[in-house]
């Protein structure tokens, strides 16, 4: 299954930047999702804030690394819907809303340079 | 179906990291792993399963897609140890501190060659009022919220570990009249 497949254009989400366009629209919602807020609940005190941010930067500066240590390697995508599609990782946008991948292994064929939307993964998996 | 784990936030997310958890996500699918850490933006959860030889699988579970989160066990000192080392830089080897003063003489002067101001803080060498350089005063060693300047200084650092590795100490005091 390595025929390359030529590139495909699929039509791009909203823009939320255009004017007339509804935030609170459930497409807008799917489609432009803002990261989780900056802090989980508006009692937390003044003392325990240092605490939850040096938690917060820990862990993400594990999770970068974590993905860091996946570029160029051959990881495998579940989807929705039992969908199993297979990738070399490339990177991830700040937001973790996109992956770029290469080498997309799809049932219509390779395509060389992909962007895989996060909302569409529920896991991937990396040997290493 | 969403479940409240995205909304936990960091301090209660910690509590789950370093140990055996069994994930439910997607259509009844369950994995299970070391919970390695979890991204605070997009509350994923990165599971490592270790392999009979010495490698490692990583599974990262997307934070929107996550329906369960169950403890199974507590990581013993082996795995926590394992499990912190695989993904954390290598630990930068101790220069005793006449090595140290010596690189940092050697980088200070380097910087002055180039015109650019820098002072010592202590341990630390502060750029231009900017960055500053911590020991081993590798290009790895800048911190700066000035991105900028810090791909500057961190390739002029590292030319100086290439093209002097026996980098000879200059006195801070006399500058070097050498031509470059």
């Amino acid at each position: 299954m390595a025929t390359p497949v030529s590139v495909l254009r699929l039509p791009k989400g909203p823009d939320p930047n255009s004017r007339g366009f509804d935030p609170k629209s459930p497409r807008f919602i799917a489609l432009c999702r803002t990261s989780i807020a900056t802090s989980a609940s508006s009692e937390t005190n003044a003392e325990q804030l240092p605490i939850e941010q040096h938690a917060r930067s820990v862990l993400r500066e594990t999770f970068l690394r974590c993905l860091l240590s996946m570029t160029n390697k051959k990881v495998q995508f579940l989807m929705h819907e039992r969908v199993k599609v297979e990738a070399t990782f490339g990177a991830s946008d700040i937001d973790v809303l996109n992956f770029q991948v290469s080498d997309l292994h799809t049932p219509i064929g390779v395509q060389k340079e992909a962007l895989i939307r996060c909302q569409d993964v529920i896991s991937f998996t990396c040997d290493s | 179906m969403q479940c409240d784990w995205p909304l936990l936030g960091p301090l209660q997310w910690m509590r789950y990291v370093n140990k055996q958890v069994k994930v439910k996500a997607g259509k009844d699918e369950e994995r299970r792993g070391w919970l390695l850490t979890v991204d605070p933006v997009s509350a994923s959860l990165v599971l490592v399963d270790f392999k009979e030889d010495g490698g490692a699988s990583v599974q990262v579970v997307m934070g929107h897609a996550v329906e369960e989160v169950e403890v199974l066990q507590e990581a013993d000192e082996e795995t926590t140890q394992r499990l912190q080392s695989s993904f954390l830089p290598a630990k930068t080897r101790r220069l005793d501190p006449e090595d140290l003063r010596k690189r940092r003489a050697g980088v200070r002067s380097w910087l002055e060659k180039n015109r650019i101001p820098v002072e010592e803080e202590g341990d630390e060498l502060r750029v231009a009022g900017v960055l500053t350089i911590t020991p081993p005063y590798g290009p790895e060693d800048c911190c700066s919220s000035n991105q900028i300047i810090l791909d500057r200084i961190q390739k002029l650092i590292q030319s100086v570990f290439q093209i002097q590795p026996d980098h000879t100490e200059t006195d801070p005091d006399c500058p070097s009249t050498m031509e470059v």
